[in-house]
């Protein structure tokens, strides 16, 4: 027997609170009674026993069963036989790198699937699934239950975030298709409700987890050869730290840095002036639940140049753009935006327009439209005078804002936190801020179209902007499971993975897909070596303190369990109903007696 | 005005009414009570020789013709009662309230003491309690008294522990005249105490009637089932206990018990015993119960 709902097993331990109304009416009442003589020739005992000795009713025992059976019904009980199809998907992904007491997850996981393995009998036919990159099944061929075991055995989590799934979908119809009698989920994630077929069996505990959510090396800007270098490192856990980041060079230290960093928040480090390497790598040193995201790599970029995706109704105000040194320009319409490959770009500028989610790459808002997810605009105003800005911003620099003067503006609202950079009387009319390691910049006013020393003010602030962007455009790496463009593969083309295997690609390929693991790959093409740096970039792998639990319900297996469960708990509820109905018959006559025995009492006295 | 039930039926019904005394008393005045001495009333006493002096009209004329012998009739002397009422004020004496418990006591008390007035007898109300509050009336005599008598015990508040030895004991001390002793308690003592109370009053040569009055909520305590806190009124001891029907009947057991220890020392000892539990009829118990045990003539 098992049981599709534990957790209201739970309300078991509730059941003692049931004594508390009868202790309650059995607190002893007070009484003045002329003399205690013939009580004390009773045997009463002046001190003990304040309570008397606890007699519980008929009733009691009846309530008790009552509320035992109804909790137990609500756990709906289910009688098992035992599976013979049985699919077992084991989470590989990077969260289940963890730590749990000196063992990892996933090894916590595999002891978990052994212990499945030996509940089932040795004639059991078992499938293993995995879940990075994608849901897909293991070695294509089924397993004994002692040969599922060798075959985990040789399997590690990958460096991949979870692909986003509706598990209590993709685990139903893996039984109703493939069959499966069982199918069990090992994860790191919790699971709420219950389903037939399904099992979600949860390895670790909350954590708390530092991690770089995102590393960038770049030039400080167009005209400057120098490298900076910027980390943003998150604090998932509920006490705020000190933390030291190392930066390294082709593997050398050459420099640190000491970031306070409050409970919940991100905060960032940056180092300028950094001598040209191969690659760089920053690492935090801290001993926590995961030791992947600790580490971070990236590859400084040589390109001299912007490249801006534009996307605007008005593409003659945007084109001026191309006469600033270093900036490549395309510009598509609002609509065709999401056709266009954004990956290429270090620079969206949407001008009069705004995407449906914020872009993956860093973006500029020009008046975008009302009610976007950065910020709303307040009313038009027309010739605003600037009346306040922050000094030494990249963005303020030079430029005087005494002849600063936009035709029109719409002062900003922000909705996410962020710096106003730029303030009028009426509002911000400059907002900046950073999101997963991106950096958005929103206009309350239109500074296109470009006109070079006719607008000097305007013109300074624009090549403020490019340069702002530019200094974080670098090469930002790919993130683990992305994959690595390669512009027409030929043959004898290779790439090094981070652990030293190699792999020739197909003449004319145009990608290399399986990047699984963090780290710096190495593009061999002829005599031609190029460096990518991969990272894990999914902040839900990152923050172990709460992850999402896993919803099941619904009937859609129901078929596929009919053989292997067989609910009994209406049982349960029928015999609740038939007690209910007993205490119903049973209660009104004893209230009965006690009024009759009250009132001959009464009459007596 | 005196109150409920002393109604002018209810004072001429007590006054056909004459306490009975089991023991003669050497009186002050005359009165209707016999007495150890002799003297002039109708009622034969015994014969002695004749004595020069003796008033001739005393000699029985008849033995001394049968006998030739001189012998004088001797009469006995009636003389007048001194009646001691002594009703228990403790604490005790006040539950569940004065009004159900200490007032038809102190009715009681009032009831027998103008049997008394009523034949021109003595009465002294003693109040029972802490010897420090232990108060008693004058001698009070005649009918018109009746009314301080009423008023003596009205303006009581029971109240205090009460030793029943010790509170006689301090009363007796005052006692100058042997005579009648009426004590009305509700006796919820423990037996030592009584006895010794008792004791002291057969000790002083009183003939005594003990009148035990108790209310219905003491003879069937009224406690819900389940545990009870009960505290003691005089002591303010507690005490815990299981209250059932088991416990019911082992109390009124107990009680019965109780009570019948007292009616067996007091039919020992030559003493009137009688229980009144409150809610009975209060003039069935003076006109009926109190002369079945002999209390009046």
């Amino acid at each position: 027997m098992e049981f599709l709902n534990p957790i209201a097993l739970y309300g078991l331990f509730t059941l003692p609170l049931l004594l508390i109304p009868y202790l309650l009416r059995r607190k002893p009442r007070r009484y003045v009674f002329s003399s205690l003589l013939i009580f004390s020739a009773m045997g009463a005992d002046p001190t003990v026993r304040p309570w008397g000795r606890l007699r519980l009713p008929l009733i009691f025992f009846l309530q008790l069963l009552l509320l035992a059976l109804m909790i137990i019904a609500l756990g709906e009980p289910v009688f098992t036989a035992s599976p013979s199809r049985v699919a077992i998907v084991m989470d590989n992904s990077a969260s289940m790198q963890a730590l749990e007491d000196g063992k990892s997850r996933f090894v916590l996981a595999r002891e978990r699937a052994a212990d499945i393995f030996a509940e089932l009998g040795s004639g059991a036919v078992l499938d293993l699934y995995l879940t990075a990159p994608r849901l897909e099944r293991f070695g294509g061929v089924s397993f004994s239950p002692s040969e599922a075991a060798r075959a985990l055995h040789g399997l590690t989590p990958v460096d991949l975030g979870e692909a986003p799934l509706d598990y209590n979908n993709a685990l139903s119809q893996l039984a109703r298709e493939q069959k499966y009698d069982r199918v069990y989920l090992i994860t790191d994630r919790p699971a709420r409700g219950h389903s037939g077929a399904a099992r979600v069996v949860t390895v670790g505990r909350p954590r708390a987890n530092f991690a770089i959510t995102s590393f960038a090396v770049h030039h400080g800007s167009l005209a400057d050869a120098r490298l900076n270098a910027s980390a943003e490192i998150a604090n998932f856990s509920s006490s705020d730290a000190r933390l030291k980041i190392i930066l390294r060079g082709n593997g050398a230290p050459i420099a640190t840095r000491e970031l306070a960093i409050a409970a919940g928040a991100y905060a960032s480090a940056v180092f300028e002036g950094l001598p040209l390497h191969a690659f760089f790598e920053a690492e935090i040193d801290s001993r926590d639940a995961l030791d992947l995201d600790n580490r971070s790599f990236a590859v400084a970029s040589t390109t001299k140049m912007l490249r801006i995706l534009g996307i605007s109704p008005r593409p003659q105000e945007l084109n001026s753009l191309r006469a600033i040194t270093g900036v490549e320009l395309d510009i598509v319409a609002p609509a065709d935006y999401e056709k266009s490959d954004r990956s290429r770009y270090g620079l969206e500028i949407f001008h009069f327009a705004a995407p449906a989610v914020l872009p993956r790459n860093p973006a500029l808002f020009i008046l975008p439209p009302n009610q976007s997810e950065l910020v709303d605009l307040r009313e038009r105003a027309t010739n605003p005078s600037v009346s306040g800005w922050r000094e030494g911003h990249p963005l303020t620099r030079y430029v005087n804002f005494a002849l600063f003067r936009p035709r029109y503006a719409r002062p900003l609202k922000p909705q996410l936190p962020g710096e106003n950079i730029v303030l009028s009387a009426e509002g911000s009319l400059v907002f900046a801020t950073m999101k997963h390691g991106l950096r958005y910049l929103v206009l309350g006013f239109d500074p296109f179209p470009f006109l070079g020393q006719e607008n000097l003010p305007m013109s300074i602030f624009t090549v403020n902007m490019i340069d702002w962007f530019f200094a974080f455009s670098g090469a930002r790496g790919k993130a683990t499971g992305e994959p690595i463009p390669v512009s027409a593969a030929q043959s004898g083309d290779q790439i090094i993975t981070p652990a030293g295997e190699r792999f020739s690609l197909r003449p004319g390929a145009t990608a290399f897909p399986a990047t699984r693991y963090q780290g710096i790959y190495q593009l061999m093409r002829q005599s031609e070596k190029s460096l990518i740096a991969v990272n894990l970039r999914d902040v839900n792998e990152s923050d172990l303190r709460r992850p999402a639990p896993i919803e099941l319900g619904g009937e859609s297996d129901a078929r596929s369990s009919e053989s292997t469960l067989m609910p009994f708990w209406p049982y349960f509820l029928l015999a609740a109903l038939l007690l209910l109905m007993l205490e119903w018959f049973i209660k009104p006559r004893m209230a009965r007696s006690g009024r009759r025995f009250e009132l001959r009492r009464r009459h007596a006295v | 005005m005196l109150p409920q039930p002393f109604t002018p039926q209810f004072l001429s019904q007590l006054e056909t009414l004459r306490l009975r005394t089991r023991k003669e008393f050497l009186g002050g005045h005359s009165g209707s009570y016999g007495s150890p001495r002799r003297g002039t009333s109708l009622e034969f006493a015994d014969y002695r020789r004749y004595a020069p002096g003796d008033d001739l009209r005393y000699l029985d004329w008849g033995i001394y013709a049968r006998s030739d012998r001189l012998y004088i009739k001797l009469f006995r002397e009636e003389v007048d009662l001194f009646a001691y009422v002594f009703i228990d004020a403790s604490a005790s004496m006040a539950f569940p309230s004065v009004r159900e418990k200490f007032l038809p006591a102190s009715h009681i008390g009032a009831a027998l003491s103008y049997v008394v007035l009523a034949n021109h007898d003595h009465v002294k109300i003693h109040l029972l309690g802490e010897p420090s509050a232990s108060i008693s009336s004058p001698f009070y005599r005649g009918r018109r008294r009746m009314v301080d008598c009423v008023q003596f015990t009205a303006a009581t508040t029971p109240a205090g522990r009460m030793d029943m030895a010790a509170s006689l004991a301090h009363h007796l001390q005052k006692l100058r005249r042997p005579g009648k002793a009426i004590l009305i308690s509700d006796f919820l003592i423990p037996a030592a105490s009584y006895q010794q109370g008792l004791n002291l009053l057969r000790a002083f040569n009183l003939d005594i009637a003990v009148i035990q009055v108790l209310t219905r909520l003491e003879v069937e305590p009224p406690f819900a089932s389940g545990g009870v806190n009960l505290i003691d009124s005089e002591t303010n001891a507690e005490i815990n206990l299981q209250w059932d029907d088991r416990a019911r009947q082992n109390y009124q057991a107990k009680l019965a018990q109780h009570n019948s220890e007292i009616r067996s020392f007091c039919h020992q000892s030559g003493i009137h015993y009688s229980l009144y539990v409150t809610d009975r009829d209060f003039s069935g118990f003076i006109f009926a119960t109190l002369p079945a045990i002999g209390l009046f003539k």
